[in-house]
């Protein structure tokens, strides 16, 4: 299991985590399936998460997931994003008793390529401390 | 796979109890077929066939008398490890049984009670608590009416090995009562409302003395149904005719007052997922992170139309049944006084406020330093004192009520409880809640005419 602050995007479906999720967004389509971005949480930090297909009207807020094989990449629209994709799956574990911090978000982060490893991305600057989708509730 | 014994919503991961009771039946599904092995079981396999018992019950209900005619063949424990099992199933996994299994979960219960089976008092204390407040469904209205059903049926056996599982019932089918009491127009609920009034009018005229025993909340709950005719002979002979219970060294409903009542009571009318959710804020959220989980409460729990009266439960629930260790006091964590004051906003309807915060101040009035305990009045003061600076509306209406209170609740009693107010507002000040009434007296944001009349007291 790894925590939300230590993912880096990459092509890779191997993110293994567990988190809380916090809010929704509406669900839309894109082709044939329906999508719906969320924010989710562990108690390191949050990260949008991109629902899919039958996932969006099946979790909810307060549900507490876990996620295997799953991957933080830019999505079509150009959002970082983690999901389960194709080849991970996501599972709701339990509700509500998970601790959580919205600060930092690993998708409000500006990511640059490591001069060191081509392959890789480090974190250059942060764009907000929370999600400007899903602002913290006042 | 279609689980057998689980409802399992799309994504939702396995139940671990549920794959440990499989996996037994699994493995020894042929042994649970006549003719029966006469080998003893060693530990292991007693536990095994015991779960495989368990599921078998659950799942087949065309075999449960083979299943439970094996169990009675080979227990040795006086059916702990059973009744523990099911126990676990009730607590955990009840919401998500599907529905034979739940007929088949109370079968096994009237089982282990005609066995007596050790432990079986916490098995139906355990479903009681799965009895939702508010909650008119058709699934928890059932669950009340075999619940009460369980309790009549098997009144004498109670009465003799368990009776404060009686006593625990009356709590609970007092306080359902005042829920169904309210509602009208319902055939279902119109049968079911008579077979709780039954039972409960049976515990207190033949069993006043058990009934006794659980202090000063039966009275809270018995004036909420006094509009009830066959409750309200009972609440004139609880004020007038103490007699009339025939129960030896009870003469006044003041004795009741002075009882503070056990925490266990509370925790009757909270599911065991409310509890978690409940204890979880009270532990774990920071003052100031809670709104989420206020929100995933609210809309879990309290947004159905009659819900709002768990605010009730869940006020006495955290004043008397969860107090906070001196660590969590001392942190940042999310206090319970706060708690309490957003339950008391969630209030849509006055009758439910009211007694929302009877529940907060029950205790201040026959608080008596000997039996009370500071902890259970504590919350109300702190919500007072910490609502002056941003609410102070809060702090009004609090004040208000406890005046309200101290000069009509129970006018014949008066004495009585104001003796327990000033006692409650000394112990507070004593042992340094706060430093003084002035907090209350000298401040300016409060009304003269509240301020004069809590000097007077």
């Amino acid at each position: 299991m790894v925590s939300i602050k230590d993912i880096v995007p990459a092509a890779q479906n191997n993110i293994n985590a567990q988190f809380i999720l916090l809010d929704k967004g509406r669900t839309t389509m894109e082709g044939q399936n329906k999508t719906c971005m969320a924010l989710v949480a562990d108690e390191t930090a949050s990260v949008h998460f991109q629902l899919w297909g039958d996932e969006c009207d099946a979790l909810e807020p307060g549900d507490i997931l876990r996620l295997s094989n799953g991957i933080f990449s830019y999505n079509r629209s150009n959002h970082l994003v983690l999901r389960a994709g194709k080849r991970g799956a996501i599972h709701k574990v339990g509700v509500f008793t998970m601790v959580f911090a919205e600060t930092p978000n690993m998708s409000e982060i500006r990511w640059v390529p490591d001069p060191n490893h081509s392959n890789k991305y480090v974190q250059e600057s942060v764009i907000s401390p929370h999600s400007r989708i899903f602002p913290p509730l006042p | 796979m279609a689980s057998k014994l689980l409802k399992i919503a799309p994504f939702e991961a396995e139940s671990q109890l549920e794959v440990t009771l499989r996996q037994a039946f699994g493995e020894l599904e042929p042994k649970l077929r006549p003719p029966f092995s006469l080998a003893i079981p060693n530990p292991h396999e007693y536990s095994q066939l015991n779960k495989a018992i368990l599921y078998g019950i659950l799942t087949e209900p065309g075999f449960a008398k083979t299943h439970i005619k094996l169990l009675h063949a080979i227990v040795t424990d006086g059916y702990a490890l059973f009744v523990g099992f099911l126990v676990k199933v009730a607590a955990d996994l009840y919401d998500k049984l599907v529905d034979s299994a739940k007929d088949q979960l109370i079968w096994a219960v009237k089982e282990m009670v005609d066995v007596v089976g050790v432990g079986f008092d916490g098995l139906l204390v355990c479903l009681l608590r799965q009895i939702a407040g508010g909650d008119f469904s058709d699934g928890n209205l059932w669950l009340c009416f075999e619940m009460v059903t369980v309790l009549f049926g098997k009144w004498d056996c109670l009465l003799e090995k368990q009776p404060l599982v009686l006593t625990s019932a009356l709590y609970v089918f007092l306080r359902l009562l005042a829920d169904h009491c309210r509602v009208s127009g319902n055939e279902r609920l119109e049968a079911l409302r008579r077979l709780e009034i039954e039972f409960c009018v049976k515990m207190l005229r033949e069993q006043f003395h058990l009934c006794m025993r659980m202090g000063r909340d039966l009275v809270r709950l018995l004036q909420d149904l006094a509009h009830v005719p066959e409750f309200r002979a009972i609440w004139k002979d609880l004020l007038l005719n103490p007699n009339e219970f025939r129960t030896n060294g009870f003469y006044d409903i003041a004795q009741l007052y002075s009882t503070r009542t056990s925490s266990r009571y509370f925790l009757l009318r909270i599911t065991p997922e409310m509890e978690a959710q409940l204890r979880f804020l009270l532990v774990h959220v920071k003052f100031g992170s809670q709104k989420r989980y206020q929100a995933w409460f609210a809309k879990k729990f309290l947004l159905g139309p009659e819900r709002g009266t768990l605010v009730i439960d869940i006020v006495r629930f955290i004043c008397c049944a969860h107090h906070p260790s001196n660590e969590i006091l001392q942190s940042d964590i999310i206090p319970r006084w706060a708690v309490i004051g957003w339950l008391l906003k969630t209030c849509r309807k006055n009758y439910v406020e009211a007694n929302a915060k009877l529940a907060l101040f029950y205790d201040w009035l026959f608080f008596d330093e000997k039996v009370d305990n500071i902890m259970n009045i504590e919350p109300a003061m702190l919500l007072m004192v910490f609502s002056i600076p941003q609410y102070v509306d809060m702090t009004h209406s609090l004040l208000d009520f406890l005046l309200l209170l101290a000069d009509n609740y129970d006018v014949g009693h008066n004495h009585f409880v104001m003796r327990g107010l000033s006692s409650a507002f000394n112990t507070l000040v004593q042992k340094g809640v706060v430093h003084s009434m002035d907090v209350l007296i000298s401040c300016d944001a409060l009304s003269p005419l509240l301020k004069e009349r809590l000097g007077k007291m």
